[in-house]
């Protein structure tokens, strides 16, 4: 039995720290904590409600366009004007979005989690199992920056080093329309405060064809598969084979690519493209199972939830507007492209409602009233540096509240928003999945979710901007600081990480009375609540390997037990699985009163 | 670095080093100077620590927007070694039963520790985020593997050669440390416009330099990479600074956005825009901030030089100004029309906040615009 603690977490976003209790290879225990404090609802009160869709971007770096249109849809729904919103704005807002989405998603697809396939862990296992060309692989495309193997330098991956570049051309398409990035600068109540021009269409689809190649050829592959190499049709022939067929099929043609694929050459040019590669080796079920390879990450074994409708469920609040006049800021069932909804741990789905949200501090850093529904939500936080303690479990451990839904704690994110959007692949697999024994929702899925949501956003893309940017379109319509008088509006929508709500209310200045983001990472990293459930990061600890012995090859012995808790590899997939972006996930305060300030609207 | 630190590679005068930089633009700079670097960097490549506190990752985000060097150029061409950083390392802290384990190559606690018990030399130290000082001075409001954040600041800066605070939070505070905030946030030597922080008035690094402040929100990745371009070549001691340490290159006391700006035109021409949607007009009554912001964003622009906020119908909201978010909002307000800033006398601000722009341009600018009103 032995206590590793993962503090902090790296490549993530923001400041987290995982406490797991193992025994025998095995986690029994685990508990999250947020150790950053920081605070946005204080620092909004008493400002212009204009200012908090700049303020709020500054919430998070890595996705501030998601949280400056979360805050619009706010205001937009404060002044009374979201009906009126135009169209070809909602366009531009839809083009920002998907190219801060995309680019959000290949950042933490390359940049934080595939480094981990090269953790030295799967070198002694791989080399020892014969499986030599597949450690070459994973290293010679994952190896991020300053990284070295027994005091020998390891040459930056080939595929992390190619998909840089594109990080940045997706950034600078989006600097476009939105003047800069990251914290871009035209989403405003009204609309956008830019024109774009048939010259910026041109632009943008420009950077599109360069992003499309790189996930032709390095992403998917699809050149050497003999598929398609042209990259504007990437998207639509992936998506073909995956999307828009049946669950079944979608499932059945990837296993035939994957069929299909030499297993002494798993080189690029052979057909495995970093996707096919990690959907054949990262699952057990899939690689060893069904297409007989000799072994895999095993990575479906990871991170999954008991099928326990009590203790998960699956929850969005839907992104992308529909291509029209004006929008429901409350995202009923069907309003948008990705559409709202909860889905249980045993994949039932119902209709999103957010009365049915409270929220839990009994293990945070607050004292104040406990399973609040936010509308009569409180924030009072300790006060002393020696309450602050992370390694007290039967205390209060971290800075993050604990929300819940129907008393439900929610996966949020890519993984949800397929689910509730029953999209084919993911859903088959998460079918296939539970039919055979596994947790629908795994680390292996949890990674091909953000993928296949990737390639969905990309066909959007295209569309967004080659079929419905209108230059000649109107692109804001008047919005008046006085229609702001005694109001209050709900921002719903989706940040890459998961479902993100602003709530504002103002008071008869038309200043910030309440500010209130509610965001991802609060959902997914949270601790326990008062009738002790877990935290979704915490419940896919439980139970999984803390590395790969026992899980990866169990009789093999190459790598000790003792030596894998000083490197739980399980630990860094599953924290990391989930794209964590802790900076903003904390609440705030008000010193000088202390009073329980805030009426929290949902 | 200490060799470096001696070396006159380019026999500039102390003034033009960084103007010369930035005015060529890094590419033609270290195209120009090839030889010269490739001759530093057989000398020894540079160990950058980057500590993250209460940030947002974007000035992350922006330095990895970097084009000319873009960053792999820069670890690749300019042998920039980063020895930390949260957002990129393989490495993690990993405690078993309260014990550091593992190697540095596995273990970010152990490879920071290099760094600051001086086994590795820590030639820059960049930060990102606010630093926490609360609660009771404890700084235990940003922790990093248990311990707070703002020791870690402190460790690390004792080692350091040159210290460069980068993003509006690390060299002012930002918006953690803006009006309604409880957690005693600071930048690294700066709070608002005092100086002070979290290192001290007083504190110089090793190379003698206080900490170089590089504000923006996010900062932009030129100013970096040209800043660290300058500490390879062993130029780092003559980067000029104004009274808020921001180098000068990039922040010119004498000039503001507004002289450069894409719709200067308009403003010239008497047409200013009263509501968004009027496209071809000067952002002024709509709360532009450009007339009061010494940076070159206007010049240099946006991710590969292709945007900035002004040319896509957006106010500047001031972000490179020490004191923003205070000092430069209501963002959407015109400054004539802002008597009071948040609580705080329009004559102070002006003072405190917009500094050198009262007896430059930028009031130039207003005076013009008022009297045009009347």
């Amino acid at each position: 039995m032995a206590t590793v603690v993962v503090d902090p977490l790296t490549r993530i976003e923001g400041h987290l720290r995982l406490t797991a209790e193992v025994d025998n290879g095995t986690i029994t225990d685990a508990h999250s904590s947020g150790t950053m404090y920081r605070g946005f609802e204080q620092i909004l009160k008493g400002r212009d409600p204009r200012d908090a869709s700049r303020i709020t971007q500054r919430i998070c770096g890595v996705c501030p366009t998601c949280h400056a249109i979360t805050s619009v849809n706010a205001l937009d729904d404060a002044f009374g004007i979201a009906e009126y919103i135009p169209k070809d704005a909602l366009v531009v807002r839809n083009i920002m979005q998907g190219l801060n989405a995309v680019a959000s998603h290949a950042t933490h697809i390359y940049v934080l989690w595939l480094p981990d396939l090269a953790n030295p862990t799967y070198k002694s296992i791989l080399e020892t199992i014969d499986l030599k060309p597949v450690w070459d692989e994973l290293v010679g495309r994952f190896a991020p920056i300053s990284y070295s193997i027994k005091g020998k330098a390891v040459p930056l991956g080939s595929s992390y080093l190619a998909a840089i570049p594109e990080k940045k051309a997706l950034q600078e398409a989006e600097t476009v329309l939105g003047g800069k990035m990251p914290h871009q600068t035209t989403s405003i109540v009204g609309g956008v405060t830019c024109k774009p021009t048939v010259a910026d269409i041109g632009r943008i689809a420009s950077y599109y064809v360069r992003v499309m190649d790189f996930v032709n050829h390095y992403v998917l592959g699809l050149d050497a598969l003999g598929v398609t190499s042209d990259p504007l049709e990437t998207a639509d022939k992936w998506l073909e084979l995956t999307h828009d067929v049946s669950k079944d099929k979608a499932v059945a043609n990837v296993l035939d690519i994957l069929g299909g694929l030499p297993t002494d050459d798993f080189s690029r040019e052979a057909g495995w493209g970093d996707i096919p590669l990690f959907a054949a080796f990262g699952s057990e079920l899939i690689g060893e199972t069904l297409l007989g390879l000799p072994a895999s990450l095993k990575l479906d074994t990871i991170g999954g939830y008991p099928v326990d409708p009590t203790k998960i469920g699956f929850l969005s609040y839907g992104v992308y507007y529909d291509i029209k006049e004006g929008y429901d800021p409350t995202s009923p069932k069907g309003e948008r492209l990705i559409t709202s909804g909860f889905t249980s741990g045993d994949l039932k789905y119902e209709e999103f409602d957010h009365n049915n949200v409270t929220e839990h501090v009994a293990h945070s850093f607050y004292t104040s009233g406990n399973d609040l529904h936010p509308w009569s939500g409180e924030t009072e936080p300790v006060k002393t540096a020696a309450e602050i303690k992370y390694d007290d479990s039967t205390a209060k451990y971290s800075w993050l509240k604990a929300p819940r839904y129907k008393g439900i704690p929610c996966e949020v994110g890519p993984l949800a928003r397929m689910i509730n959007i029953q999209e084919p692949l993911v859903m088959g697999l998460a079918e296939t999945f539970l039919a055979n024994g596994y947790s629908p929702a795994n680390v292996y899925t949890r990674m091909l979710a953000r993928a296949q949501e990737t390639i969905i956003l990309a066909r959007e893309l295209k569309k967004w901007v080659l079929v419905d940017l209108d230059p000649n379109g109107k692109f804001y319509t008047h919005a008046d600081l006085s229609m702001a008088k005694n109001s209050k509006g709900v921002g719903l929508w989706e940040a890459p990480r998961g479902a993100l709500g602003h709530w504002i209310v103002t008071d008869g200045n038309s200043k910030i009375k309440s500010y209130q983001p509610v965001v991802p990472t609060t959902w997914n990293a949270c601790p326990r609540d008062a009738n002790g459930k877990l935290g979704p990061i915490e419940l896919a600890l439980v139970g999984s390997k803390v590395g790969p012995v026992g899980n990866v090859l169990s009789t093999l012995g190459a790598i000790s037990l003792s030596q894998e808790n000083e490197n739980p590899t399980g630990i860094f997939h599953i924290g990391r699985s989930y794209d964590p972006c802790l900076a903003c996930a904390v609440h705030t305060i008000d010193k000088k009163t202390n009073k329980k300030y805030e009426l929290r609207l949902l | 670095m200490k060799n470096l630190k001696h070396m006159d590679i380019l026999k500039l005068d102390r003034r033009s080093f960084l103007k010369l930089a930035a005015s060529m633009g890094a590419a033609t700079f270290l195209g120009t100077y090839k030889a010269d670097i490739v001759r530093a960097l057989e000398l020894s490549g540079t160990n950058v620590v980057w500590l993250e506190g209460a940030d947002c990752c974007g000035c992350t985000e922006s330095f990895l927007n970097a084009t000319y060097p873009d960053v792999i150029q820069a670890i690749t061409k300019l042998s920039v070694h980063i020895g930390y950083h949260e957002t990129l390392m393989m490495q993690q802290g990993v405690f078993v039963d309260g014990r550091l384990v593992g190697t540095s190559e596995l273990n970010s606690e152990l490879a920071l520790e290099e760094y600051m018990t001086g086994e590795k030399p820590l030639d820059v130290l960049v930060i990102e985020g606010a630093i926490a000082d609360g609660p009771e001075g404890s700084g235990m409001y940003t922790t990093v593997g248990g311990n707070p954040f703002k020791e870690m600041v402190q460790r690390c800066a004792a080692k350091a050669s040159y210290v460069v605070a980068f993003g509006m939070c690390a060299t002012y505070g930002g918006i953690p440390a803006a009006r309604g905030s409880v957690t005693d946030n600071m930048g690294a030597q700066f709070l608002q416009t005092t100086k002070g922080g979290t290192l001290g008035a007083d504190y110089t690094s090793g190379a003698g330099l206080p900490v170089v402040n590089i504000p923006g929100c996010p900062a932009h990745p030129d100013w970096i990479m040209l800043t660290l371009a300058a500490i390879i070549l062993g130029k780092g001691g003559l980067i000029e600074l104004d009274r808020y340490n921001r180098p000068t290159a990039f922040f010119p006391p004498d000039n503001t956005i507004h002289e450069n700006c894409p719709k200067r035109g308009f403003y010239d021409l008497g047409q200013l825009a009263t509501d968004f949607g009027e496209y071809e007009k000067c952002l002024w009554k709509l709360g532009c901030k450009a007339p009061y912001t010494h940076a070159d964003c206007a010049i240099r622009k946006w991710n590969n030089q292709l945007n900035m906020c002004t040319q896509a119908g957006s106010p500047c909201i001031g972000c490179v100004q020490p004191g923003f978010p205070d000092s430069t909002s209501p963002f959407y307000v015109e400054m004539e029309k802002v008597p009071t800033l948040v609580g705080v006398d329009i004559n102070t601000i002006a003072k405190a906040a917009i500094g050198a722009a009262a007896i430059g341009v930028g009031a130039h600018a207003v005076r013009r615009i008022a009297m045009k009103e009347e």
